[in-house]
């Protein structure tokens, strides 16, 4: 039996669209190459380019690929260090429940050079949008980082809030918004974000590409030299495969409306069962807006990582936080930062569901969680 | 198939796997016997703390160079569950090893006595946490590596029994586990050899056959004791002291910190003499170092506190005592047993003997239990 997935915060199938473009690619060129097969290599990548740049709302030359939504995240922090210096502006605003390649890159930075100052997010009562405005108020902020959605709680932040608040204290704005594709609606003329990250892989393509959009006149300079790709703010020789599979994927970006719908029915079918069938079960951030794909559980007494392993050789793969990349599960720092004890997190659950998810599946999966967790309550 | 096959498909096993050659032809042997294995490795230490080579106690593993429990030595557990096709997880144990191994060793080693943390990691973390995982994932057995047999004696209870392996046998280690977890555990290479280990390992073409066998503490690895202790342990707590010799009571010089030394141990004493002399005791109290002539490394009894037994023992009975890994064992009288303590009078006096380390009882090939050296 196929397993069903339910980790699509963690990354998604290639979908047919994807593995349609992989079976038609040609284009093995080197896109700086002057001869036909260059050119041909460069073309395709423009064309990919243009529709990514048409389905969020930005220009072509406002897309940069990276290798991922890592790699868009340092560049994008890194990459505005100098100019914020330069204008007496040493401060970065971020929040407690970043994705590692942000709350990481702004931990290694020089805390002589730079101060960052991180906005706390309960909870209970979520982002602390008040401490923003008056830390913003307050500081000589150059630039303001937070996540669109949240990978783990699913919780959705107040992007265009953020924004007009930043705005007002004249701060540059940069988004992780590599949870947004096929979850949200993604408009960078209304979102007026100055920097976003996107990632391939978490939208049905293929994992070693990333965009990092740049508004333009943002001051970003680039992280790694070399020939004079991407316009010269990223070196190195295009992915033009990963490029043309997102271009191509990425056209579904206008079903995403009805794909939400459909996904959040599921998932509050899923999320309903659960707290009525199995019990003494809290959902995180429940009251607070969230991806209408994703849930994380606390079923009391139940390890996740136990919980994780009965259900993975059952055939139903979810996941107990972030993935971390050794596989070795340990309490999700997110959930430590929002409040919540070792003990409490422990006992979470993540789940996220995809596109393709069916009633059946869920269905079938909270059957077996019910089955699953009775025996190991049974056993405490 | 036969119906007894039949059945024992639908057995489950829990194999915990370090990611050596034992516990992978473990897993092999189960799966070719038709179980359903599930193999776990319990990460104890965390890599990313020590991303420096030379900052970190545990020499990196790999398929050609083996030490324990390295995280190269997960990777190579999880590729041998691919090769086998079975699940593979790993279980965080950072915490319960630091509390319930590495604790308790630098406890007792500050105590003055030489510990085993073998013994610790396969009472608390192997033969009791991961037995507790084993029914949480809904399995009917444990299995490890170990070179120990498990066999039914005449009433049908399980019992222990040392390896064929005399040299690899490990039933030492196994002296504190509950008697009633026994007839769930399986040793599925406990009675080979070896070499014959390595054959099966080979011609299944695992991915560890040519590793080497792990040897000695795997988080003190190959810089020592010294270098362990230094670093984590405060330096204050070990200060230089006199080396005062046996039985005059005669200060013969100084040393810098008892945590270089071992019981025993005739090298780099750093005094002068004219017979060759030995660590008879570390003094922990008067951070003293007691040396010895040979012969005074000799004795005849010894204390054992905190024991555990499989059958009943009883004053006046005599066993085959080994009182460390590597000793052959030797004849020994229970003279008394009263509030969680035995008396043990040796026929022959036994050199070196040390606390800290296991007193483990045997008659013949079976395991009776055991106890820690006072």
């Amino acid at each position: 039996m196929k397993p069903v997935f339910l980790d699509h915060n963690a990354t998604t199938f290639p979908s047919k669209t994807v593995v349609k473009a992989l079976a038609n690619f040609s284009a093995w060129g080197n896109p700086s190459s002057i001869h036909q097969s260059g050119q041909k290599a460069r073309s395709i990548l423009t064309q990919a380019r243009r529709q990514i740049a048409k389905e969020i709302g930005c220009a072509p030359g406002e897309v940069i690929f990276t290798s991922g939504g890592s790699e868009s995240n340092n560049l994008a922090i890194k990459g505005m260090l100098d100019h914020i210096i330069k204008i007496g502006r040493p401060k970065i605003i971020s929040s407690v429940v970043e994705h590692p390649s942000v709350f990481n890159a702004l931990k290694d930075l020089d805390e002589n050079l730079i101060e960052v100052i991180r906005v706390p997010v309960t909870k209970e009562k979520g982002f602390d949008y008040e401490f923003l405005e008056e830390k913003l108020r307050s500081e000589n902020v150059g630039l303001v980082s937070v996540m669109t959605a949240n990978n783990e709680t699913g919780e959705v932040f107040d992007i265009d809030r953020i924004v007009e608040l930043a705005k007002k204290y004249g701060s540059f704005v940069h988004s992780d918004m590599v949870q947004t594709l096929g979850k949200l609606p993604v408009d960078l003329l209304k979102t007026r974000v100055d920097l976003a990250s996107f990632s391939a892989h978490k939208f049905y393509s293929l994992k070693g590409l990333g965009v990092l959009f740049q508004r333009k006149g943002t001051p970003l300079l680039r992280e790694i030299s070399g020939g004079g790709q991407e316009r010269g703010r990223r070196a190195g020789t295009e992915n033009v495969l990963a490029a043309v599979c997102l271009g191509e994927q990425i056209k579904s970006l206008s079903e995403t409306k009805d794909k939400v719908k459909a996904i959040k029915l599921l998932r509050d079918l899923m999320e309903t069962r659960i707290k009525s069938e199995i019990g003494d079960v809290e959902v995180l951030c429940e009251k607070r807006e969230r991806l209408s794909n994703s849930s994380m559980l606390f079923i009391n007494g139940v390890e996740g990582e136990t919980l994780l392993m009965n259900m993975d050789l059952k055939g139903y793969e979810i996941s107990t936080g972030a993935a971390c990349s050794s596989g070795n599960p340990e309490p999700s720092p997110v959930l430590i930062a929002m409040g919540l004890t070792n003990k409490e997190a422990s006992c979470s659950m993540r789940l996220s569901l995809g596109w393709e998810t069916t009633e059946d599946e869920i269905n079938g999966f909270v059957d077996t969680l019910k089955e699953v967790v009775k025996r190991l309550r049974s056993l405490t | 198939m036969s119906i007894e096959e039949k059945e024992k498909k639908r057995k489950r096993v829990l194999v915990a796997m370090s990611g050596g050659v034992d516990s992978s032809v473990a897993a092999a042997l189960l799966v070719e016997q038709g179980y359903d294995v599930i193999g776990c490795t319990m990460q104890v230490w965390d890599y990313s703390k020590t991303p420096q080579k030379n900052d970190c106690d545990i020499d990196a593993g790999s398929a050609n160079n083996g030490t324990c429990c390295s995280s190269d030595d997960v990777d190579d557990a999880r590729w041998v569950c691919e090769q086998l096709n079975i699940p593979f997880y790993i279980l965080n144990c950072e915490d319960q090893f630091q509390a319930q191994v590495i604790d308790p060793f630098i406890e007792s080693y500050l105590s003055g006595e030489t510990p085993i943390p073998c013994v610790n990691c396969n009472t608390f973390l192997k033969f009791s946490h991961l037995y507790k995982k084993m029914k949480e994932l809904d399995c009917d057995y444990l299995a490890t590596g170990h070179y120990a047999k498990l066999i039914l004696d005449e009433k049908g209870e399980h019992l222990i029994q040392t390896s064929e392996d005399e040299h690899k046998d490990q039933t030492y280690f196994l002296f504190t586990l509950k008697k009633e977890i026994l007839s769930k555990l399986l040793f599925p290479v406990g009675d080979m050899e070896k070499p014959e280990v390595r054959k099966i390992a080979e011609e299944k073409n695992l991915v560890v056959a040519k590793k080497k066998d792990s040897i000695g503490i795997c988080f003190i690895g190959k810089s020592g004791y010294k270098n362990f202790f230094d670093k984590h342990v405060a330096s204050d707590l070990f200060k230089g002291g006199d080396v005062v010799l046996y039985p005059e009571n005669k200060v013969l010089g100084k040393h810098e910190g008892l945590h270089g030394y071992t019981y025993g141990q005739r090298k780099s004493l750093g005094v002068s003499f004219t017979e060759p002399l030995f660590v008879k005791e570390l003094d922990m109290k008067n951070d003293r170092l007691i040396v010895c002539r040979e012969q005074d490394l000799y004795s005849s009894t010894v204390e054992v506190k905190d024991y555990n037994f499989f059958s009943e023992v009883n004053e006046g009975d005599e066993y085959r005592v080994k009182v460390r890994y590597q000793h052959k064992g030797s004849t020994a009288k229970i003279i008394s047993k009263k509030d969680n303590k035995i008396e043990l009078g040796f026929k022959e006096p036994q050199r070196s003997i040390t606390p800290g380390q296991a007193a483990v009882f045997y008659k013949d090939k079976i395991l009776f239990g055991g106890g820690w050296i006072k």
